[in-house]
């Protein structure tokens, strides 16, 4: 099928968006290869203080993909599409929590294209932590991988049918665990604390820091990713081609340029 | 309208003239401010009476100032949040293995994973250091993590919207229509699900959630059309000029984000070295020094940006004496809080050494910290509440 | 103020035009009616006044339109947002923040006005649309009338020279769709705007219109006086139906304008005066069967009662029309009998409670089409709800789709109901709902957004659902709707059945649900024209 682009991306703001990906990236991994005796060694408030960088990112990643001039019919869609997100998502906010939120992500950046998609993952998981009063250090990381997970949606090949519907089924367990997956290792430390057998150890290899990881969270929170992969998954199969109809047809009467 | 769901409360006689004066309420973004002094100054110690003291002065700012929004009610959350960081930090050091060395309280039953495991050990010898210090650290956490819940619940979020920089005007509008349609999301919501009893409820699960969403969903993709429509009608983005963002435009803001990156690399991959310049190893001052460019570069970036668009703010939140008096206290208390924990002011008793067993020690400057915090609970006009009068 | 040069304009996957070659002006001050039936190209025509259409919609457009010297073709709506204001049919899904104060702003601010002189209009325009006194007050919260003139104050702020009103009231009830119109002619009279109005129920604008378009449907759009371009359309209010019949070379525009053509000019015609009223409630069910009966019934939500011990039986075979303000409970009446809301006091259909049996057995009972019909349609296809419909009702394949052609309303199969008009819709719901056989039918408000035939429309299918032994109770705000449809007439005000009785004696005893006929041949006992029409021929 057809992928509108409601939100143009052009080329210059391709390479933003691979830079805060990058920035992203070092921000979710950081206990893995923090190196003894640097300012965020055997420390535990590495995420409070990315959480402080982070928001200077997407800001800069927000102001170039928005410079290009959008339309109000993109900004009302998107508007509309995070409430309805904000809507599925249960009152409460924290680091896990199963919400359907991944299933309008993917339907939303899959049918309204890339840059429509990572407005709506910064959009939704915005709103949804300001009327519930959840803004916290976890904020800039839940909207820069929700943000992705959308515009991944975007990116995946063109097919039709129920092809499409597998596809996104499986995208959407891919990034629902390696969303869980990064959020937990980002905050890690921070729920562990340091010098335990289970907490990161600076400058140890990454392997053996990886390891320690993935018991750690393994014995904590497989159970809630695994949910949040199963709950959104069946959704996409059972809910995902009427979403998609909808969307598509709005997409066609507000005349995105595909 | 879905008229059995939504009534128009009856409008007291008096209403017009009660909410004729306008009340002054306090700018969000002074709020955060504030807030984030009071993470900062948290954040430099490890004495639990000053930690607690501190946040004893955030929840009375709190309850003083918060008005009668969804987001005021934010408080208990972080405070049980918190609640639940101390205890579970306490119990991972229960369960967990670490260092043996120290006053052991009493062991548990000790199995060690195997070596594909990480070699991880559970139970063993718990050591009254390790208890103490955990609990200690995780006091910090809870503290800064309540400066954030403070902040949530003082700043109005529609308030803070209208005074974004220009930049980011298009999100800001996205997310206010969020808001916005939010509620009307719910009411026809629970319109259609009312509804569903009349075709006979025949479906159920999430085929029946189909029956829901579907009509919702459809109700609010119309209207959206209807608002673009309006929004275009009403001159959205006109004075947005037919120009491009010019290019070093997005030179800045890449520029910015490389060197936040590069930042973020020597933070964690740089050893410091044991000489000091200015009481910091060479590598933080780099690692400050290209935060800081990167911040820069980033702002430059947003002002070039968002000088296309020339949109005004109607009745903008004012910025005045009380902001910039909760903003002095929370920058006093950083730097109360600097000059305590520096060499020249009261370094062990406000960072005690880990893993040692004394009991916290009060300096009598260091109580300044949470008087300046809780300060602005007085210094701020008193907001709007619809059960306070 | 207004013109178009031979415009031309073609819907996206449309191959011929919605409008072909129109030229016509409208002059500065004027207000203009824009006619016709529905899905004829009001709304497409009214877009282009201000550019949505083509710049917005994906339509193509040839000619010229020009709005105060400017094109539509080098200016884009929002650089016209200072010329022209646009206020569309549903205004709380025009709202884009949640506040009146900060809505009627923000077109100011999207113009870059300063801060001082938006304060000063907000004032202004407040006052002027009369919702000073709301200004505080969450736009979800307020009724329909006043989210209404909220919108039309939001672009009236900007100070535009037209206003463009693309059926303002078409959701409204009288008293709400009064208020507006009201407001409407204010501008047009005292602030001297020129204001471009489409709508459906032109008895309660026509007075005020100085010219009228009339789109017949073929591409033409007519232009000219009001009375002379209401005497060619094909939508007919019952004051043009009149002097059709009576062979007026003119339309009167008011029911005063009516009865002083009959003071001077006649027709006098010998009319049998209507009785007194000497009792309100005097239904008694001339010999219809009775099928249900409720008895102290009662709907409360929260601290607010909606309905307030309603005692009523209702027969078989008869048609009823429930009328009464806004909250005064008929909504909440019928969603009670169902027994979709929660009610106390006695409910009985055929001998059986609604609120007792299974969802599927109550819909067997009493069948309801709600304010929204599409809130019940959630399939991809027309066919796909009629199987629904057949399956939920446990009747044999291909009931609801034979129950829709009786309805006349032979839809293509495949459509999506979303792209129905209103009255295919309401048509489709009314199919899978009659699918059950239900004993007891209601519809709330049906006559939203219908035009004159689709009323008509209307009109026939609940005469021949009652022919068939059903029993229909419709409550509506069309006096006119309810006089040629219902044979019994009930009127609800806070919750209490004030009156019941046949709808002649009902309706032509109280002046403000008496239909315009009986208006203007006040005190005589008639209600339609055909019955004036009748009694020339016997005079």
């Amino acid at each position: 099928m057809r992928t509108a682009s409601a939100v143009p991306v052009r080329a210059r703001s391709t390479v933003v968006l691979a830079v805060a990906a990058l920035i992203g990236l070092v921000a979710f991994v950081w206990p893995l290869f923090v190196a003894p005796g640097a300012a965020l060694d055997n420390s535990s408030q590495g995420p409070l203080v990315f959480a402080l960088l982070l928001p200077v990112v997407i800001v800069i990643v927000l102001t170039e993909l928005t410079s290009g001039n959008i339309s109000p019919k993109a900004l009302a869609m998107l508007g509309v599409v995070a409430a309805l997100g904000t809507l599925t998502r249960p009152l409460g906010a924290g680091t896990a929590g199963i919400e359907l939120i991944f299933f309008l992500l993917i339907v939303g950046g899959r049918v309204f294209g890339p840059g429509f998609g990572f407005l709506l993952g910064n959009t939704t998981l915005l709103v949804s932590a300001l009327v519930t009063g959840g803004v916290g250090p976890w904020l800039p990381y839940q909207m820069l991988a929700a943000g992705f997970v959308g515009l991944g949606a975007a990116l995946l090949p063109r097919v039709g049918g129920w092809l499409e519907i597998v596809l996104l089924s499986l995208w959407c367990c891919v990034s629902a665990f390696t969303y869980g997956w990064l959020m937990d290792l980002a905050f890690w430390p921070f729920a562990l604390g340091t010098g335990t057998d289970a907490s990161f150890l600076a400058g140890a290899p990454v392997l053996e820091n990886l390891r320690r990881f993935v018991v750690y969270n393994v014995a904590t929170s497989m159970g809630w990713n695994l949910m949040r992969a199963v709950v959104n998954v069946a959704a996409i199969a059972l809910l995902g081609p009427a979403m998609l109809r909808i969307l598509r047809r709005a997409a066609r009467r507000a005349h995105f340029v595909a | 309208m879905p008229r059995l769901i939504t009534r128009v409360a009856p409008l007291p006689p008096d209403a017009v003239t009660r909410s004729a004066p306008v009340l002054r309420t306090t700018h969000p973004w002074a709020w955060w401010a504030w807030a984030l002094c009071a993470g900062v100054t948290a954040s430099l110690t490890l004495n639990p009476l000053v930690l607690a003291l501190v946040a004893v002065a955030l929840v009375t700012v709190v309850l003083a100032r918060r008005d009668d929004g969804l987001w005021a009610r934010s408080l208990k959350f972080y405070l049980l949040l918190g609640a639940f960081i101390i205890v579970g930090r306490v119990m991972v050091r229960l369960f967990i293995g670490g260092s043996t060395t120290g006053t052991v309280v009493f062991r548990l039953p000790e199995i060690h994973l195997p070596a594909w495991a990480a070699g991880i050990r559970l139970g063993g010898p718990v050591t009254a250091e390790e208890l103490v210090w955990a609990a200690t650290d995780a006091t910090r956490l809870a503290t800064i993590l309540l400066c954030v819940g403070a902040a949530n619940s003082l700043a109005n979020p529609r308030t803070a919207l209208k005074s974004v920089p220009a930049a980011l005007h298009d999100i800001s509008v996205a997310v206010v229509i969020t808001l916005t349609v939010l509620p009307q999301l719910i009411a026809s919501t629970h319109r259609v699900r009312r509804g569903r009893r009349l075709r006979g409820n025949a479906v159920r699960g999430l085929r029946g959630l189909a029956a829901t969403l579907v009509p919702v969903v459809e109700d609010a993709v119309e209207g959206s059309m209807t608002l673009a429509s309006s929004m275009e009608a009403r001159g959205y983005g006109r004075t947005r000029g037919q120009q491009k963002v010019p290019g070093h435009t997005t030179v800045a803001l890449l520029a910015a984000l490389v060197s936040l990156l590069l930042g973020a690399f020597v933070v964690l991959g740089v050893p410091a070295s044991p000489v000091t310049v200015l009481g910091l190893a060479p590598e933080r001052w780099l690692a400050l020094f290209l935060l800081a460019v990167g911040v820069g570069l980033g702002a430059t970036g947003l002002r070039s940006a968002g000088r296309r668009l020339s949109v005004t703010r109607y009745r903008p939140a004012p910025w005045g004496a009380p902001e910039n008096l909760v903003c002095t206290c929370g920058a006093l208390a950083v730097a109360v809080g600097l000059w305590l924990t520096s060499p020249l002011g009261y370094p062990d008793q406000l960072n005690p050494p880990p893993l040692t067993l004394t009991w916290p020690a009060l300096p009598l400057p260091a109580i300044l910290l949470p008087l300046l915090l809780a300060l602005p609970a007085v210094l701020t006009p008193r907001p709007q509440r619809a059960g306070g009068r | 103020m207004i013109h178009f040069e031979h415009v031309s304009i073609t819907q996206p996957d449309a191959t011929t035009p919605v409008i072909a070659d129109a030229t016509f002006s409208i002059r500065d001050g004027d207000l203009c009616l824009v006619m016709g039936r529905t899905g004829t190209g009001k709304s497409t025509l009214l877009g282009a006044i201000n550019g949505l259409v083509p710049h917005s919609s994906g339509a193509t457009l040839s000619g010229d339109v020009t709005v105060a010297g400017r094109s539509t073709r080098t200016h884009r709506p929002r650089d016209l947002a200072d010329v022209v204001g646009w206020v569309g049919q549903n205004p709380l899904a025009g709202f884009v923040t949640d506040v009146v104060e900060d809505e009627v702003a923000y077109g100011m601010e999207q113009l870059g006005l300063s801060p001082s002189v938006m304060r000063k209009r907000v004032e202004e325009t407040l006052d002027l649309m009369g919702i000073a006194d709301l200004r505080r007050r969450s736009l979800m919260e307020l009724s329909g009338g006043q989210q209404q003139r909220v919108a039309i104050a939001a672009v009236l702020a900007a100070q535009p020279r037209v206003l463009v009103l693309d059926e303002p009231t078409s959701a409204l009830d009288p008293t709400a769709a009064q208020d507006v119109l009201a407001a409407i002619a204010t501008l047009v009279h005292d602030v001297g705007l020129t204001v471009v109005l489409a709508e459906h129920r032109l008895e309660r604008v026509m007075h005020e219109a100085d010219t009228a378009l009339w789109l017949p449907g073929d591409g033409r759009v007519v232009s000219g006086t009001a009375s002379d371009i209401l005497s060619m359309a094909d939508t007919t209010p019952p004051l043009v139906e009149l002097a059709t019949a009576m062979g007026w070379p003119e339309v009167p525009l008011s029911v005063r304008a009516a009865r002083r053509r009959i003071r001077d000019h006649g027709p006098h015609l010998d009319l049998k005066a209507a009785p007194e009223l000497r009792e309100a409630m005097s239904w008694r069910g001339d010999g219809h069967p009775p099928v249900a009966q409720l008895r102290d019934l009662r709907v409360t939500y929260g601290d607010i009662t909606a309905v307030a011990g309603v005692d009523l039986d209702l027969h078989a075979g008869t048609t009823v029309a429930l009328m009464g303000r806004n909250g005064s409970g008929k909504s909440s009446l019928l969603w009670a009998l169902q027994g979709a809301v929660p009610s106390s006091g006695q409910v009985s259909v055929d001998g059986r409670d609604p609120r007792r049996v299974g969802d599927d057995e109550a819909r067997r009972l009493v069948s309801l089409v709600p304010q929204s019909p599409a809130d019940l349609l959630y399939l991809a296809d027309v066919d796909a709800e009629c199987a629904q419909a057949d399956r939920e009702s446990g009747v044999a394949e291909g009931t609801a789709r034979s129950l829709l052609l009786r309805l006349s309303a032979d839809l293509p199969g495949e459509r999506n109901p979303r792209d129905l008009s209103e009255g295919q819709r309401l048509a489709l719901v009314l199919a899978i709902q009659l699918a059950a056989s239900p004993r007891v039918v209601c519809l709330d408000e049906p006559t939203r957004g219908l035009d004159y035939a689709m009323k008509r429309e209307l009109t026939r299918i609940i005469a021949a659902l009652a022919a068939q032994g059903t029993c229909v109770v419709v409550s509506t705000h069309d006096v006119e709707f309810a006089a040629q449809t219902a044979e019994r007439t009930i009127v609800l005000a806070e919750g209490e059945v004030v009156a019941d009785g046949t709808t002649r004696q009902v309706c032509s005893s109280s002046p403000s649900f008496a239909p315009q006929v009986t208006k203007v041949f006040h005190p005589a006992d008639v209600m339609t024209v055909a019955e004036i029409s009748a009694a020339r021929v016997t005079s």
